[in-house]
């Protein structure tokens, strides 16, 4: 597939994070047309762009702008650099290798929105990459793309890079404002929604790294070549990471007309499986948006609105924002994709995908509090080898009654929860019930008398429901 | 007033609240935990939720959104409709409730909490009988937060209720939450233990037997607590609060909502102020001096033997003789007390007793406060010797004239939580060749008191007082006089010359034609049952 690489153009090119290689290759002259602009066309030209948010949810940039009141005397920026999706990793790749691209991007979102204080909120465990960056602050300071009077345009901002405690919880952007003014990354509750009240109970913007990464391209390129990449509803260039049993794991770029299988089996991306496997099943945005199938499986894939023929797998699902939805997915998400081979015991994946919730969960809300940690207790219990049937469908019932989008929850985390999980037990269940068939009589029994004798030997609660297994 | 729709009935309801509030003002019951009137929203139970209706985002037309909203974070708007007895909105309290009990030890045989737990409430009301979790239970610490409170953190629901009082009301932040998820925790700081003058209002708020109050922890089953609408004596705030008693016995104070005092809360200094009340030390017997000692005697005979000593020391009008009204006394008591004086000694000086006061006024961030002033009814009692005319002091006039001789006969009324007078006070006090003193205590003075009278504590009595704002309310008798002890009211009112039982609203009803302060007294609103 020949596609020429905008985001990761410099990529593993020499001292690709200085200023001065970044300037040869080209560098700030997205910021300098942008100066040219009022920031108003700024906005109506970023929305004209479609370019929608890399940060999980989709959500057009230039439509996020636009929510900013218009009388409002201060604005903050935060860059979410919290990047704490599992298999993701593109947010990284572009701080390590090339941090003036994003920089850059930075200013123009900071000028299109007349910010005057921007963070780049980075995840604890960045350590290297805090350096690099901090370092390309520094330079950009020095080069006057940062501070007072930028480029003499008469517009101001400073630029911090804070760095976070490391919660998955706090690159949700409200929980993300809560911990950069220092309190625990608590998810506020909404409205109001940050545009109108964010950090420091002033009007903010949350934007993703690679978000504001695109913004350069969009104005030193023009609009004709970003409208030429990926379909109309997911423009411009995109990153994909892709990691697990595959020969070549990173990050690549790509524009979203891209399929499941050409991410894992093409050369150009992730080169096949590993050591001759079959795909089991992947996820293909971060854990949070559900499981595709990888393999071949009997039945129509439930939830799904394709209508395959049977024995079919999931893998021509295209990876863009829309496209990915039809096979019960819940979004494109952070476009990660890892992928789960042939032998790996199902239900070890539920209980990683279970384990990860229940410990990022920030405990708040009721359901994602109790419900995360609930599904993970019975995950176990299934991976000892004494599941029932019945706990898949309580786990499904779980799922169905937690999230944001029920209106259950403050944030979206459940329902990042709800969608892998849910689908794991929908789409494997024959798996999971053959495991369960190959238990060993009363296994059931003796866990649970092992781990909640209560559950058994009170008469209110004992034998009555949860006996026999089945 | 916005009118809104809940459940198909059109009710009105106060601008500018959630719809939750709404809903129970008007008489629903909706489940919730996080929501506290006086504290912040944090809508993060989940418990509360509703089904409102919303233009569809395509065609615009007004029908019931497909998601659930919080009905504490919703403000309600005109026009506005609502449900809270649906399908969907029935599910997500049913699983709630399911969740709340799976990590929750059941342990209600031995919870305080238990008879007032919302959690107790609303699992017979709304959860399932019985539980699907199987799995073990996560088993939090017990711990020992502070001086007046403990935590269970087993039996927490994680409202952050508690929380957000510390930091909102008391402003004193010492809660918070610790870890993430299911293991989240309240828990203090490491050397700071929940140490402020509001402290052990957490135990009330808190929703679950989570909070405890070190007093009241496995005293009593709060089924068997009969309370009493009283005021609290310990400041001159007048808050309003209820004397729970069983047994003969006052076993716990709490607050009672008052829009215009205390709101939800109560000072420490309140809630323990009835801790007196059962001393052992309290004097219970009516003493008259015969030679040189205190002898027993009876009541009738301490009314005749007044009566008989003041028509003698009064022959002039009574110049000479002092009449001492402590801050502690009812306004009715004040006042059938002065009245009756005034009648016999026209020249009689009316003293406004001893006013401990301690500091300056604390107020905190929301308002609340406590003042430094430690009696209930400095106001009314002023109001009274005001109204009555005729001579009257200051306390430390008083103290000045007495040293010098000036008084024959003296009736001082104390009524503190402790013993008040030291022996330079009783020094002076001797220069007086009649005492009278009634009180709760014994004293420094005894060996010259002519009469010694023991006093009713505020449990045991009727009354109003009128707080440092001049607002006056009533507070009832939770309990009966200690055996030996005639109300304060009753003795002044057979003094005064009324026969049968002492009423304190037959009494306002007299006094209210002098004194027209009177004839109304502040009552608060009732808050709706399960309104926080
Ligand atoms: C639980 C949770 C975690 C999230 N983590 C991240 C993250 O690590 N990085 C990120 O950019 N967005 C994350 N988001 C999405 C943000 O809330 C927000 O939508 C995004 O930063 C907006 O940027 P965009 O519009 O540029 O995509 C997360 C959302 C949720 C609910
Ligand atoms: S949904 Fe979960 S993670 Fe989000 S605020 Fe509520 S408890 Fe926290
Ligand atoms: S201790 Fe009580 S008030 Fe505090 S969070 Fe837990 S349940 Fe709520
Ligand atoms: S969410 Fe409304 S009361 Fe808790």
């Amino acid at each position: 597939m020949a596609y020429d690489k905008v985001l990761l153009k410099r990529v593993g090119t020499p001292n690709s994070v200085s200023i001065d290689t970044y300037k040869a290759d080209g560098g700030y002259q997205g910021l300098a047309a942008a100066l040219k602009m009022q920031p108003g066309e700024l906005v109506d030209l970023v929305k004209g762009a479609n370019l929608r948010g890399r940060g999980g949810a989709g959500f057009p940039a230039g439509v996020k702008w636009s929510f900013l009141p218009p009388d409002r005397e201060v604005t903050y920026l935060c860059i979410n650099a919290d990047e704490s999706e599992p298999p993701t990793f593109s947010n990284r790749v572009l701080m390590e290798e090339d941090p003036h691209q994003v920089i850059e991007g930075v200013i123009i979102a900071g000028y299109a929105t007349r910010t005057t204080t921007a963070y780049i909120y980075m995840r604890g465990e960045f350590t290297e990459q805090y350096h690099v960056m901090q370092k390309a602050v520094d330079e950009a300071y020095a080069a006057g793309y940062l501070g007072e009077n930028i480029q003499g345009s008469g517009w101001s901002m400073n630029l911090y890079v804070h760095r976070g405690a490391g919660a998955y919880v706090c690159g949700e952007e409200t929980g993300l404002i809560e911990s950069l003014e220092g309190k625990r990354g608590w998810p506020r509750i909404k409205p109001p929604f940050p545009a109108v009240e964010g950090a420091f109970r002033k009007p903010t913007v949350v934007n993703n790294i690679e978000t504001v990464a695109c913004l350069p391209h969009i104005l030193s390129r023009g609009m004709d070549w970003w409208k030429s990449v990926g379909p109309e509803h997911s423009l411009g260039p995109k990153l994909f990471c892709i990691s697990g049993a595959v020969n070549r794991p990173g990050c690549y770029e790509a524009p979203c007309t891209i399929t499941m299988r050409d991410l894992i089996y093409d050369d150009a991306f992730g080169g096949g499986m590993r050591d001759g496997k079959k795909c089991k099943a992947v996820f293909p945005g971060g854990l949070s948006m559900g499981v595709l199938r990888g393999d071949t499986f009997p039945q129509r894939p439930a939830g799904s609105k394709i209508d395959l023929s049977e024995d079919h797998d999931e893998l021509d699902c295209i990876l863009d924002f829309e496209d990915i939805k039809q096979y019960g997915m819940l979004g494109l998400g952070t476009a990660a994709a890892v992928v789960v081979p042939e032998d790996v015991d199902i239900r070890d994946v539920l209980v990683n995908t279970c384990r990860f919730y229940a410990h990022e969960s920030c405990g708040q809300c009721t359901q994602c509090r109790e419900g995360t940690g609930w599904m993970y207790s019975i995950a176990k219990r299934i991976r000892a080898g004494a599941g029932r049937s019945v706990d898949l469908d309580l786990i499904e019932e779980l799922t169905n009654n937690m999230g944001m989008m029920p209106g259950m929850s403050i944030c979206g985390l459940p329902d990042g929860a709800a969608w892998p999980i849910r689908t794991l037990v929908q789409k494997f269940r024959a798996e999971f019930e053959s495991y369960i068939a190959q238990q060993h009589a009363g296994s059931v029994e003796e866990t649970i008398r092992r781990v909640n004798p209560a559950a058994y030997e009170l008469p209110i609660l004992g034998g009555r429901q949860m006996a026999p297994a089945t | 007033m916005p009118k809104i729709t809940i459940d198909g009935k059109t009710v009105e309801c106060r601008e500018n609240i959630p719809v939750l509030r709404a809903a129970l003002e008007a008489g629903f019951e909706v489940p919730h935990y996080c929501y506290h009137p006086g504290l912040s929203v944090v809508a993060s139970c989940r418990l509360c939720l509703m089904q409102m209706k919303m233009p569809h985002p395509k065609t615009k037309e007004l029908d019931w959104a497909p998601k659930l909203f919080p009905s504490c974070q919703t403000p309600v708007k005109d026009g506005m409709e609502v449900k809270f007895d649906s399908q969907l909105v029935h599910n997500n309290t049913n699983h709630v409730m399911e969740y709340y009990l799976i990590n929750h030890p059941l342990d209600c045989p031995v919870c305080d909490k238990a008879g007032e737990c919302y959690l107790q409430d609303y699992t017979e009301d709304y959860g399932p009988a019985t539980s699907r979790m199987v799995e073990e239970k996560n088993k939090n610490p017990k711990k020992d937060i502070g001086s007046q409170t403990l935590l269970y953190q087993d039996r927490c629901v994680l409202c952050t209720r508690c929380v957000r009082f510390t930091q909102e009301v008391a402003g004193t932040s010492e809660l918070t939450v610790i870890n993430r998820g299911n293991r989240g925790e309240i828990d203090v700081f490491p050397g700071e233990p929940l140490e402020n003058p509001l402290q052990a209002n957490v135990v009330d708020i808190c929703p679950v037997g989570a909070l405890l109050d070190k007093n009241f922890l496995f005293q009593q089953r709060v089924w068997l607590l009969k309370p009493t609408k009283s005021v609290s004596p310990a400041d001159a705030r007048g808050s309003t609060v209820y004397i729970d008693v069983n047994d003969d016995r006052v076993w716990r104070i709490r607050p009672r909502f008052n829009e215009k005092v205390n709101e939800w809360w109560i000072s420490d200094e309140s809630r323990f102020s009835w801790q007196h009340v059962h001393s052992p030390d309290r004097l219970n017997i009516p003493m008259i001096r015969e030679e040189s000692a205190l002898r027993p005697t009876r009541w009738p005979v301490v009314q005749e033997q007044i009566r008989a000593q003041l028509n003698t020391v009064a022959s002039d009008g009574g110049s000479r003789v002092a009449i001492v009204l402590s801050p502690m006394m009812s306004c009715e008591e004040a006042w059938l007390l002065a009245s009756f004086v005034r009648q016999s000694a026209p020249q009689a000086t009316f003293v406004i007793g001893y006013v401990p006061v301690e500091g300056t006024d604390q107020t905190f961030p929301k308002g609340f406060v406590i003042s430094a002033e430690k009696c209930p009814n400095r106001r009314g009692v002023e109001t009274v010797i005001e109204q009555a005319g005729g001579p009257s002091a200051s306390w430390d006039e008083f103290l000045t004239k007495a040293g010098g001789g000036e008084y024959r006969f003296a009736l001082v009324t104390g009524g503190y939580p402790k013993a008040w007078i030291d022996s330079t006070l009783a020094d002076t006090l001797r220069k007086i060749e009649t005492v009278v003193l009634h009180d709760v205590w014994a004293s420094a003075l005894d060996d010259h008191l002519w009469l010694q009278l023991p006093s009713a504590t505020w449990v045991e009595r009727e009354g109003s007082f009128m707080n440092a704002d001049g607002l006056v309310q009533p507070f009832d008798r939770a309990l009966k006089p200690l055996d030996g002890v005639v109300g304060d009211g009753q003795f002044y009112y057979e003094l005064a010359g009324h026969q049968g039982l002492f009423r304190s609203r037959k009494v306002r009803e007299l006094m209210a034609a002098e004194l027209p302060t009177f004839g109304e007294v502040f009552v608060p609103r009732e808050e709706p049952e399960y309104a926080h």
